[in-house]
């Protein structure tokens, strides 16, 4: 074995450069796979642990403010719960904090603890008088609300001022960033901070086991059946909260999973090209090594480690650099969590990566390798170089045919010399063209999504209004600014949908919505009152399609509505509809938008609308620029990084291809020189052959990414229950489809330079006397 | 004395071969003797060689060295038989170009799992070369080289050393001190069966000569050695 290992850590010395590849290519891949594996591990077992920790609530319900404590206090039994929380008197109460303000649920409630959703105070303490509240980390920290720091209540008149006594973790509800938040006061707090008709209470249930969706839903409506007529306003299920906590990293972990996949082929590719190479510039080697009496598998084993000990020591250092990029979006379920973020990483899922990456490195080179030991001794000791490769031949001729400059024509022929290389590279660049459309292609699908379901583009300016100020207070400041074009006043309103648990969320309009940019699937947008369209989310679970009647129940009333589309919402898991305002005001006359979408006459100012309209109402209108970005996405930027890594390792595919290629051309290209080639003429010749690999590559890659990217697109609206459409497929203008292969032609030739460099520059005679 | 090598009826024919690089060829070689294998380019000598040392397999016909039939071996195991019982000297020498000179003579003692330097040490001291046993191959003369391949071939203490036209890249000088030192292996009882075609060196120390051409034995010729 000493032998061995020698023979192999001085070749290794002696080819650092392709140590040098496989060690960057190694690192890349178990990064990326070491990310993924992270986050798939940490997100999928903490969210259970902190649930039974907290006693989480398995359904949260929220009932009328009017229905009698001692009523509710009894609902546990109706349903078999084995633990309950509440009654909670609560409210939506609006604050203000700095420029901005927010819509939190506030719940009165005395203490941390209970049976049922246990609140962990992780900063501050528990309010202890009628001016401090608390908020959830998650909360606190998106919008940098500190302990101590002062927040000015809008949605009362008397608007009082409160401070931030605790942040604390709530495992009933989602991140700060995708959902609303509950914060808390004590119980004699609320009903001063109560506008009129924003009375709720709220009770939290909790089972022996962990109940099916079926079973909540049934559950539900006991309570419905139970209690008096419209006592039910709200729900929420664990099922929902977890679900809305996982899609974040549910979306990352598949795709990370995704690009490490990519990655890791790549490597194979490179592994294989790599050692493939090196069995053929070693052919002399290999007879002399048998010759002294190295065993076929010990000629194979020297090979093998070659590849092996740099992708060892690469994976060593990947592992930590891995751990510590995921990081990120571990911090982000954390906040998702409410949980306080702490570093992890799991010893057994590196061990994992490590070994699974050794692995392949291994299996990679071993292929290729056994012809190094199949290679008969007296042969490849008499021939010295291995058999040159003819496959370029036609290629070459073809080239010359079509009058190509010389140079371009020996390089194209050199390019297929070796098929199984030219295949092995171009499988890398292959890859690489591949993730770079994806990684183009998923981020500017998520934006899309974004952009529609926000009406960015067509409304300019999102308006959300205090309870404190009338509707018709509102609408006459719009009114009175000439830059207002249109204002669609809308007001996210909960019915009970039969065949969900949860409750959906009717999204109401006042005005003309269907200018508003909202995705039309099929079907047609609604024309009237008792007409909504939904997507497929609520379409699917509540059994329905375009054309069905159906009854909700808005409060205690029934509403009759015919599904006459289906649109595009991811909000609410796709559980949700959209409805005119005409449809819901009947059931409930108190109907007022919360929310208003100003779009703006053309030519408009934005950013002074916004001052003026703010300018009028500063604490009781909160009004913002309506143009979110993903740019911050941690997603997008995991993603712009794996791209960056594969790209990396298509180029160092290429790099190394051509390295062997020109060393094992030496002697042609030292003949060559001899007959009049320039330096400059032989390296057009080496970036021929590189340009050739990257074209066919490219060529081949630009379909299959786009194809690729369709199906990630496909299943990041799956995994929001919703179909996809077409426009979010249709994301690549023809300019880039031409541009990704031009590009990787570009990365290509620029691979080829080093090469091109040392075979341009080698001397003639050294190199024809060692041959 | 007993037979350590034994050619029977042997026949190699190279593919796309239209006769054969040895046509039927038997012969024996004692423990002991320094035969010389002597014949013009093309007739056959170096496959001879090869197939002795088991590089190569005869398209029929056996070889046998030390009573083991090679053709019974499958590659591992004729690697093991290679690396215990022979040593193999080659014309460019053939050394491993990243290794130092005390490096190159190590391998074979390691690959059996002796990883001493003593012995390798000892050699290259024995052969005169013991301060170039730093040094690279790139950075060593011919004889230099060659005499470092010899110090390779003995270090397992091989029953027959091979050796195919070890002087065929030296100049004059160094290919006399190379001959001297095989003559003087040989006188210590080192079995070596040479391959050259240079009538003079064999005559003057081998004390068996055989001729080859076409692929056959044309002469077989014993005398006294000074």
């Amino acid at each position: 074995m000493a032998a061995v290992l020698v023979k192999a850590l001085k070749d290794l010395r002696r080819r650092r450069l392709q140590a040098a590849v496989v060690s960057v290519t190694a690192l890349l891949a178990v990064g990326t796979a070491t990310m993924a594996l992270t986050l798939q591990s940490q997100t999928r077992t903490s969210y259970q642990t902190v649930f039974d920790t907290q006693k989480g609530a398995h359904l949260q319900v929220r009932f009328d403010g009017r229905i009698d404590p001692r009523t509710l206090a009894g609902s546990p039994a109706l349903i078999g719960a084995t633990a309950s929380g509440g009654p909670y008197p609560s409210t939506d109460v609006q604050f203000r904090f700095e420029s901005r303000k927010y819509l939190v649920s506030t719940i009165g409630r005395d203490n941390p603890d209970g049976q049922v959703e246990q609140l962990r105070v992780v900063a501050g303490r528990w309010p202890a008088n009628d001016s401090e509240i608390a908020l959830t980390q998650s909360f606190a920290d998106l919008n940098h609300i500190s302990i101590g720091d002062r927040v000015k209540i809008v949605s009362v008149p008397q608007e009082p001022q409160l401070t931030v006594a605790a942040k604390v973790f709530d495992i009933d509800e989602g991140s700060a960033a995708v959902t609303n938040q509950h914060s808390w006061m004590l119980s004699s707090a609320i009903a001063a901070l109560t506008p009129p008709g924003f009375a709720y209470s709220f009770m939290d249930y909790r089972f022996a086991s962990d109940p099916t969706d079926a079973h909540l839903q049934a559950d539900l409506n006991t309570l419905r059946g139970s209690l008096p007529a419209g006592s039910v306003t709200g729900s929420t299920t664990y099922i929902a909260v977890r679900t809305v906590f996982g899609v974040t990293n549910l979306l990352a972990t598949n795709l990370l999973g995704a690009f490490s996949i990519f990655a890791l082929l790549a490597t194979v590719a490179i592994v294989a090209n790599l050692v493939t190479g090196i069995v053929i510039s070693t052919y002399r080697e290999i007879g002399i090594m048998k010759a002294v009496g190295f065993t076929p598998r010990q000629v194979e084993l020297v090979v093998v480690l070659q590849i092996v000990i740099p992708a060892a020591v690469a994976a060593l250092v990947a592992l930590p650099l891995g751990a510590v990029a995921s990081q990120p979006l571990l911090a982000n379920s954390s906040l998702a969590l409410g949980l306080p973020y702490q570093a992890a990483f799991s010893p057994a899922l590196g061990a994992v990566a490590f070994i699974g990456a050794l692995a392949i490195a291994t299996v990679a080179a071993f292929v290729p390798a056994l012809r190094a030991g199949r290679l008969k001794a007296a042969e490849v000791i008499a021939s010295a170089n291995a058999p040159r490769g003819r496959s370029g031949r036609w290629l070459r001729r073809l080239a010359a045919r079509v009058r190509l400059p010389r140079p371009v024509v020996l390089g194209a022929g050199d390019a297929l010399a070796r098929p199984l290389m030219a295949i092995l590279t171009m499988l890398a660049i292959f890859v690489g063209v591949v993730t770079v459309t994806v990684a183009i292609g998923v981020p500017r699908a998520l934006t899309e999504i974004v952009n529609h379901e926000e009406s960015i583009g067509y409304a300019h300016v999102l308006v959300n209004r205090s309870p404190a100020l009338a509707d018709s207070e509102a609408m006459r400041i719009f009114s009175a600014d000439p830059d207002t074009k249109r204002v669609v006043g809308r007001v996210p309103q909960p019915v009970a949908v039969p065949g969900l648990g949860d409750q959906a969320i009717a999204y109401t309009f006042r005005g003309d919505s269907s200018r508003l940019g909202f995705l039309l699937l099929a079907g047609r947008w609604y024309g009237g009152p008792g007409e909504a369209v939904a997507p497929r989310g609520l379409m699917h679970d509540a059994h329905l399609k375009i054309g069905d009647h159906f009854t909700v129940t808005v409060g205690t009333r029934p509403v009759s509505l015919l599904l006459v589309g289906e649109v595009y919402d991811a909000n609410n898991l796709g559980h949700t509809m959209f409805v005119d305002w005409s449809t819901i005001s009947p059931a409930k006359p108190d109907l007022a938008p919360s929310q208003y979408l100003v779009t703006l006459t053309p030519g408009s100012d934005v950013g002074a609308y916004v001052r003026r309209v703010a300018a009028v109402q500063p604490d009781l209108l909160d009004v913002q620029r309506n143009d979110p970005s993903l740019t911050e996405s941690p997603i997008g930027n995991a993603l712009i990084i794996v791209a960056a890594v594969v790209i990396v390792i298509g180029a160092a595919a290429i790099f190394n291809t051509l390295l062997l290629n020109t060393r094992e051309r030496a002697r042609d290209t030292a003949t060559l020189r001899t007959v009049g080639m320039s330096p400059r003429q032989v390296m057009v010749m080496v970036a021929a052959s590189a340009g050739l690999l990257a074209v066919v590559g490219g060529a081949v890659g630009v379909p299959a990414g786009f194809g690729l990217n369709r199906l990630l697109v496909s299943l990041i609206n799956d995994i929001g229950n919703n179909d996809t459409p077409a426009s979010m497929y249709e994301v690549f203008g023809v300019w880039e489809l031409l541009a990704i292969p031009l590009a990787c032609v570009a990365v290509a030739v620029a691979a080829a330079l080093l090469p091109g460099r040392w075979a341009a520059r080698t001397r003639v005679i050294e190199v024809l006397h060692a041959e | 004395m007993k037979d350590l090598v034994r050619l029977t009826d042997v026949t190699k024919v190279y593919r796309g071969g239209i006769t054969g690089a040895l046509n039927g060829v038997s012969l024996t070689v004692e423990s002991g003797e320094f035969t010389a294998i002597m014949g013009p380019s093309g007739s056959g000598k170096s496959t001879l060689l090869n197939l002795v040392a088991g590089l190569d397999e005869p398209s029929s016909g056996s070889v046998a060295v030390c009573g083991t039939d090679l053709g019974s071996l499958g590659e591992a195991r004729l690697a093991r038989f290679r690396r215990d019982h022979i040593g193999f000297v080659f014309q460019f020498f053939h050394l491993l170009p990243n290794l130092t000179a005390l490096e190159n003579v190590l391998i074979p003692a390691q690959l059996r799992g002796n990883g001493s330097t003593a012995r390798a040490a000892e050699l290259l001291e024995r052969l005169g070369i013991e301060e170039v046993a730093d040094r690279y191959p790139s950075r060593l003369s011919g004889g230099e080289q060659q005499r470092v391949a010899i110090a390779r071939a003995l270090v397992n203490r091989p029953t027959l050393l091979l050796a195919d036209e070890p002087t065929g890249a030296l100049d004059t000088r160094s290919g006399e001190q190379v001959m001297d030192l095989l003559g003087r292996l040989h006188r210590d009882g080192q079995t070596i069966l040479l391959v050259t075609h240079d009538a003079r060196l064999a005559a003057r120390h081998a004390a068996r000569v055989i001729s080859v051409m076409d692929g056959e034995v044309v002469d077989d010729s014993r005398r006294q050695v000074a």
